[in-house]
């Protein structure tokens, strides 16, 4: 099967994600609910290329989108990168204490989030539950409601019998913050309030607390 | 029943049953959802009870049938074969009706009336509401009672479905729809046939699926639900067919559970055509095998995109998934699996029916057939309509629709549900079919159509489908669900007055986003509300963000009491209601008089916006007669009894320069005075009040309120200079120089119009403003004889009746261009006219003026018709040719609308202030200040010809302007909405009892006392009256005060607990 990535040909066996052949090309393209060894999803949609031409050309996340013969694959078109700058603002937004993200947000040059402060500790990747379910065999987990409403946990929020405390979910979460803080506490920065727009500009005073709380003292102050 | 075992069995058993000889005429009761919840069962029990009381089995029928359609109408009542429909009837009417239809009568009262023009139709296809439509799919719900297959078979059911398994050309079924063009009427358009033909080239070995899709969820739509109830035959009938051009094994009826009696009459017509062989194993003897089985949705909105429905039948939480696979490869189990809307199904046989070609004539290339829309909303005639494709929305909701349902006029229309968009009546000359609705920035979608009109905040309509969005996407995505949900937070800034401005880029940026990045269909045109509203509605948007204000009078933290909002001198017209309700009268008073310095004069004249809005008004009921009380209260109370508060002279007594002595002149003079500041006012006249003398009749406005208000304003620090005009007496520069530190120009619009006609000129033509003036001022009689008026505003009214009112006049006859309706006037006041004596010629424009020796001898008028919608969304008046007459008059006079005089102008422009079109002053709307700094303008002269209140508020803006530019403060400071602030303890009264108190109008003078005097016509309310109109105010003030209120007196509370 051979396709057209970034002006690049490119061939795949069937079955091939876009994602995987353009890693196998070397372009980049962040993801946040794709690992390998668990299902696709293309819940968090930082992986979106551009695919087709002209007028039919579109947005695809490519970890589930299927090789096809002869298709044409943009992964950093300004489209992409413009849907790409504001999902990692809506992260940021919602999980601003999550290293991986700052991360993002560093990288893609996001260095503000116009959108009112919230302190989520989950972005529902979905990570999780795949992880339990498809590589613990388990299936502990799940997503529950719709909407802004939805939410993840065990059924009737009670301990599952299915539950083998593994730890898996924990390992694979994104955004929480046991990433940032994870087995060495002291190596982790959190940069939060320097993706704020206006910057926190009194860090000095908080330069104590900046790192491992949650909410970030400084910017609930700020924004008090 | 007999089980049929072929085609040929089936046509025997139809045979049979059309086979009746005459048929006997039969009553039939619509029982669709909607007519039952107004009633329609008690309608049916009433029917049955007397057929069955009466004896009259053998010469009448009844039928019980699903939704027709007109549910404004519920519940109703068709009579076959006169084909008579009888709206909203009550019990009592029915046994009439069936009487009336035994002895081939009518019962003509009970008869469908238009509601405009009050004519009655007798028969069912001449109402406008279905003269319009072209019912193909809908029609048969009238002949069909849903739980008796025999009604459908009797009416061709399965006769499409009998041919195609007699030919037993599978291919020759798909091609047919192929070449019907028939779209899927889900909403997205996807070509029928085309889909099939994918599906019956799909492997079918491990079987394959036909969905209908049923998940109808948009709110305010309720097509296929009525199609459901009311003849579930249909879509069996086109699964099947669709099966059999296929090879698919099974069909699934994904329908929600909220929609219990379409499951109920599904599941029952399930079972009858199983029994009657036309469903299961060897389908009429064929040999061929589907059969179809019901899932009920939980009612999930994104369980009616396809991919989210295949999990969700799969017992799976309905999740979308990314295509492809499409499920046309791989659906329900894995399976090849063809999905189409109920609507599309109901289509299927009927294009077998009557066949391809004749199908695809109707509609335009490309959108072949017909489509059903719910016509819901702000629309005279509620319910589902179904055209051609290819008509334009306009008529869809002015002939079909039968215009706005209120006043307020239609602005725009809602298409395609939550995943639609709004289009504004600028479009809708736009023909309904999927490609120019996805043009336009909304959808087809599965058939709803929102009217909304002038009282509709599009940016709550936004909020509305975000906040419906937001809940009703799955969560999955990660654009979808945090792009909903932040959407509907900018939005709900917006809406209560923390928007600003860069709110509007990152709310576009956030829309255009998740309409690119999100995986399905819901996602993709979740943006569609909110870039549509902003692509045309912008401008509310910003009023909200920079004015703090909703224009539609709809957003709480913006509007605060529509009445104190719309009044434009914000009078707390709730809080002088809320005093007279108590008795309170001096209150009242001063609440009004702290407001506008011209209460007794508003009393009379003003035009009231604060009742337009008035809740108690625009909830269904009649608004509170607001001036009638504010008359009640001024006519007890002395102007010179009021003493404001009054600041010290500032800044050693800046001095103010106002030209012109009316409302806004004065006004201005007045709140100056409070706040400090000295003026002189000037008046070109001999004595002031500018427009209120001049303009108005006495007999709406007798002189001695005039004046005796005029006294309570002037005080020690406003100099009044009578006869003294701008330009002749004084000027511009002059009175800069003279040291006036600012100048307010309040000149009033003391100039008519012209016709533009020769002729105008002769004796016997005047401009209405200065035949008001000559008779207001100086008594003279200027009308003669007969006497025609052109023009449809206030002062086209004041002209008329002053001129029935002078000696020598014979009739005085108005002709105004368009319908009485548009007539710009009060309402009241063309009341009174007519009462009066004045004639009204409407839709009638004077195109020649004929002359005798430089006399005015009559006029030669055009009748009009109406024309396209014009910007103003009124249809243009259209001069019809040939239809010319003439009419003969002593006097014409012309009333088409004021500019300012020529004067102000000239000495405008040779003090260098700029004009607009050489008739106003231009003036910034803000600020109000002019192009020369430290001269201010406002009234009539900036606005052109305006009412009192407005005039009143450009003085009160003009002196709150003057003071921060003599003070040298910023002009523009940040806007606060008026919010009612104080608390008034309400009366508590009896809710059954004030519910049966009706609005009380102005008692007035007898008719023949008004005929020949000036006195004037209106009275003043008893103060029984008064209080018992006051006590019919809804207080929406107390959701402001109440709350703050309560929390105020809390403390107390508790210490005399204790």
């Amino acid at each position: 099967m051979d396709l057209k990535i970034n002006g690049l040909h490119v061939e795949v066996e069937e079955g091939t994600t876009i994602l995987e052949a353009a890693r196998f090309l070397g372009f980049p393209i962040p993801t946040l609910c794709h690992m390998e060894g668990l299902t696709p999803y293309g819940a968090c949609r930082l992986c979106l290329v551009e695919i087709g031409e002209g007028p039919r050309a579109r947005l695809v996340s490519s970890c589930t989108y299927p090789a096809e013969q002869g298709l044409v694959v943009r992964t950093a078109s300004s489209r992409v990168l413009r849907a790409r700058r504001m999902m990692i603002e809506l992260l940021l937004a919602s999980c601003p204490q999550s290293k991986v993200i700052q991360d993002l947000a560093s990288e893609h040059g996001v260095n503000q989030q116009r959108f009112e402060q919230e302190h989520e500790d989950c972005i529902l990747c979905g990570l999780c539950v795949r992880m339990c379910k498809e590589q613990m065999v388990a299936g502990a987990i799940g997503f529950r409601g719709r909407g802004e409403h939805r939410t993840l946990g065990t059924p009737f929020d009670i301990k599952s019998e299915e539950c083998r405390l593994c730890g898996g979910c924990m390992y694979v979460c994104p955004a929480c913050q046991l990433r940032c803080t994870y087995t060495e506490p002291d190596k982790a920065v959190c940069g939060g309030c320097q993706n704020l727009r206006p910057p926190c500009v009194e860090k000095e005073q908080f330069d104590d607390m900046m790192c491992f709380m949650s909410p970030c003292v400084a910017c609930e102050i700020d924004k008090a | 029943m007999r089980r049929l075992g072929s085609n040929d069995d089936l046509l025997i058993l139809r045979g049979r049953l059309t086979d009746g000889g005459a048929e006997r005429p039969r009553i039939v009761i619509c029982a669709g959802t909607a007519c039952q919840a107004s009633n329609a069962s008690d309608i049916i029990r009433v029917a049955k009870k007397h057929i069955i009381a009466e004896n009259l089995h053998d010469r009448i029928g009844l039928r019980v049938t699903g939704c027709h359609g007109f549910c404004e109408m519920g519940p109703f009542v068709l009579t076959e074969p006169q084909n008579a429909f009888y709206a909203q009837v009550g019990t009592a009417d029915v046994p009439r009706i069936i009487d009336a239809v035994l002895r081939g009568e009518y019962v003509d009262d009970r008869l469908y009336r238009d509601p405009v023009t009050g004519q009655v139709y007798r028969s069912r296809d001449d109402i406008p509401f279905f003269k319009h439509q072209r019912r193909t799919v809908l029609a048969a719900n009238q002949k069909i009672d849903p739980i008796r297959i025999l009604d459908y078979v009797s009416c061709g059911g399965y006769e499409a479905l009998g041919d195609a398994l007699s030919r037993g050309e599978p291919d020759r079924v798909v091609g047919e729809i192929k070449r019907s063009g028939l779209r899927g009427r889900g909403g997205a358009g996807f070509p029928t046939g085309v889909k099939w033909e994918l599906l019956a080239r799909q492997p079918g070995a491990a079987g394959k699926f036909l969905v209908c899709n049923a998940d109808e969820g948009d709110p305010g739509a309720y097509m296929d639900r009525s199609i459901l109830e009311g003849n579930p035959h249909s879509i069996i009938e086109g699964m099947i067919i669709g099966a059999y051009g296929t090879g698919a094994t099974a069909g699934v009826v994904y329908v929600r559970a909220e929609y219990p009696l379409a499951i109920k009459h599904l599941t029952i017509a399930l079972r009858q055509a199983r029994d009657l062989g036309l469903l299961g194993r060897d389908v009429l003897g064929s040999g061929f095998d589907f059969d179809i089985q019901i899932v009920r949705g939980a009612g999930a909105f994104v369980c009616g995109e396809e991919t989210a429905l295949i999990r969700s039948i799969e017992g799976r939480m309905g999740e979308p998934r990314q295509r492809p696979p499409f499920p046309i490869e791989r659906g329900i189990h894995g399976r090849p699996t063809a999905i189409n809307n109920v609507e599309t199904w109901a289509n299927v046989p009927l294009v077998l029916r009557m066949g391809a070609d004749e199908f695809a004539r109707v509609g335009t290339p490309g959108n072949s057939g017909t489509k059903i829309f719910s016509l819901v909303g702000k629309i005279k005639n509620t319910g589902l309509v179904e055209v051609p494709m290819g008509v334009t929305i306009g008529n869809v909701v002015f002939d079909i629709g039968g215009g706005p349902s209120g006043k307020a006029k239609i602005k725009a229309v809602q298409t395609g549900g939550p995943s639609g968009g709004c289009i504004p009546l600028g479009g809708f000359d736009l023909k309904i079919d999927y490609d120019t609705l996805a043009k336009a920035g909304s959808i087809m979608g599965s058939g709803g159509m929102i009217v909304m009109d002038e009282n509709t905040c599009m940016v709550d309509v936004a909020k509305y489908y975000m906040g419906f969005l937001k809940d009703e996407s799955c969560g999955k995505c990660f654009s979808c669900r945090k792009g909903t949900q932040r959407m509907y937070e900018i939005l709900d800034g917006i809406t209560r007055g923390e928007g600003k401005l860069e709110d509007l880029d990152l709310l576009e940026d956030l829309a255009l986003v998740v309409k690119d990045a999100s995986m399905c269909g819901l996602g993709q045109t979740a943006s569609n509300p909110v870039l549509s509203t902003l692509k045309y509605f912008r401008h509310e948007f910003e009023a909200h963000i920079l004015k703090k204000s909703c224009p539609a009078l709809v957003c709480r933290e913006l509007t605060g009491a529509p009445c104190q909002t719309t009044c434009p001198a914000g009078t707390e017209a709730w809080r002088y209601v809320a005093h007279i309700r108590r008795g309170e009268f001096a209150e009242a008073y001063q609440a009004i008089r702290e407001a506008n310095p011209f209460p007794s004069v508003c009393a009379r004249v003003c035009h009231h916006p604060c009742e337009s809005k008035c809740r108690a008004g625009t909830s269904g009921g009649q608004p509170v007669a607001i001036r009638a009380l504010k008359r009640f209260v001024t006519d007890q109370s002395d102007p010179l009894s009021y003493r404001p508060q009054r600041r010290p002279l500032r800044d050693g007594g800046k001095t103010v320069a106002i030209i012109g002595s009316g409302p806004a002149g004065l006004t201005a003079a007045h709140c100056l005075s409070l706040d400090g500041y000295r003026s002189t006012v000037f008046e070109a006249e001999a004595r002031p009040g500018g427009m209120l003398f001049g303009a108005i009749p006495s007999y709406r406005l007798p002189h001695a309120v005039i004046e005796r208000e005029i006294e309570s304003i002037l005080d020690e620090n406003i100099t009044l200079k009578c006869d003294t005009a701008l330009g002749r007496d004084v000027t511009l520069d002059g009175l800069i120089a003279d040291g006036f530190d600012a100048v307010f120009l309040a000149l009033g619009a003391h100039k008519s119009r012209r016709l533009d006609l020769p002729g105008e000129d002769a004796k016997g033509v005047h401009p209405s403003i200065s035949f008001l003036k000559a008779f207001n001022m100086r008594q003279e009689n200027l009308a003669k004889g007969h006497v025609g008026i052109v023009g449809g505003g206030n002062s086209a009214i004041d002209a008329a009746r002053t001129a029935v009112r002078q000696p020598g006049v014979k009739s005085a006859t108005i002709f105004y261009r368009r319908s009485r309706d548009e007539m710009p006037a009060f309402a009241a006041e063309i009341e009174a006219a007519l009462q009066e004596g004045v004639c009204l010629e409407v839709m009638t424009t004077p195109v020649e003026i004929a002359t005798q020796g430089g006399r005015l001898t009559g006029i030669t008028c055009v009748r009009n018709g109406f024309g396209d919608l014009d910007a103003s969304g009124r249809r243009r008046p259209v001069p019809i040719p040939g239809t010319e007459y003439k009419v003969q008059l002593d006097t014409l006079i012309v009333a088409i609308s004021e500019g300012s005089d020529v004067d102000c102008v000239s000495v405008a422009g040779a003090s260098r202030i700029e004009t607009v079109h050489d008739e106003r002053v231009k003036a910034d709307p803000d600020t109000l200040c002019t192009n020369r700094p430290g001269v201010f303008a406002g009234g009539d002269v900036v606005t052109g010809p305006n009412t009192v209140i407005d005039a009143v508020a450009a003085g009160k803006k003009a002196a709150v302007m003057i003071g921060r530019y003599l003070r040298g403060e910023d002009l523009m400071q940040p806007i606060v909405p008026r919010l009612p602030r104080v608390y008034i303890e309400p009366v508590l009264s009896d809710e059954k009892e004030a519910a049966d108190i009706s609005r009380t109008e102005l008692p007035r003078i007898s008719l023949d006392s008004r005929k020949r005097s000036f006195a004037e016509v209106e009275l003043v309310l008893s103060e029984a009256d008064a209080i018992r109109e006051a006590s019919r105010c809804l207080r929406c003030d107390l959701e402001f005060t109440e709350s703050a209120h309560a929390a105020s007196e809390e403390p107390a509370g508790r210490e005399k607990l204790a």
